[in-house]
């Protein structure tokens, strides 16, 4: 799940996509509509999105709405951050070792 | 794919820093230790393509094991590796460890590049440990 996310993440335009989900539920033509991309592209990102679970589509009719789930960057978040403070830990201790020695 | 940078500065010179890597006796110590781990195997074959295993016994999960091999050897400025825990998840990631002299010491840089999920999910409770022996450390 986490690589999913990064690799969902490791592209402006659905970045930028999901910072227009960050204002609320949206239509995908209303969503397309700032980009100087076609539709299809746009689509095509937003399915990278849905995979790697970070936007949701609802279906009313003909219309497709998209919002944004913010669980996976939390988890993503959550890792860097931790793995970051286990190799912090860890060159810390590379420090008391060298004084020991 | 996530790459996680992280720094220290050290008074020693860059070679010691660079040799306790690829020390057994040191690196047990530190290089894939945890804050209430005990290291009961480091194995260290430190030549380019040779393989290193450390075993890691932590008191909530029990052994867990820290394999990888040696892609870069250059004494006293980079050392790349390998490196995955079998135990949560059987991908590679990649460690590049940079360093630079400064003044009489040495500016360590380490990237983790290639990150994988499974650690998130299996090892919530290690990694709260983790944190906590770090506020400990700090």
């Amino acid at each position: 799940m986490l690589d999913e996310t990064l690799a969902a993440l490791a592209d402006p335009t659905r970045r930028a996509l999901l910072a227009q989900l960050a204002d609320g539920e949206a239509r995908i033509t209303d969503l397309a509509r700032p980009h100087a991309i076609s539709l299809n592209s746009v689509s095509k990102h937003i399915r990278v999105l849905e995979r790697a679970r970070l936007v949701r589509r609802r279906v009313s009719g003909r219309e497709h709405f998209l919002s944004l789930d913010p669980t996976p960057l939390d988890a993503a978040a959550a890792w860097l951050q931790e793995t970051r403070a286990l190799w912090t830990w860890r060159l810390a201790r590379l420090a008391e070792v060298l004084e020991d020695g | 794919m996530a790459e996680i940078i992280v720094q220290h500065r050290y008074a020693a010179p860059c070679e010691r820093v660079f040799d306790a890597w690829l020390d057994p006796k040191l690196a047990a110590k530190f290089a894939f230790a945890t804050p209430d781990g005990e290291m009961v195997t480091a194995e260290i074959d430190g030549r380019v393509g040779g393989r290193f295993r450390f075993v890691d016994r932590r008191p909530d999960v029990g052994d867990v094991a820290h394999v990888g091999a040696y892609e870069v050897i250059e004494r006293p400025r980079r050392l790349v590796f390998t490196f995955a825990v079998p135990k949560y998840d059987p991908g590679y990631t990649r460690v590049t460890i940079e360093l630079a002299p400064v003044g009489g010491g040495c500016e360590l840089t380490l990237t983790h590049e290639g990150v994988a999920e499974p650690w998130l999910e299996s090892t919530p409770k290690g990694w709260e440990m983790i944190l906590a022996g770090l506020e400990r450390a700090l």
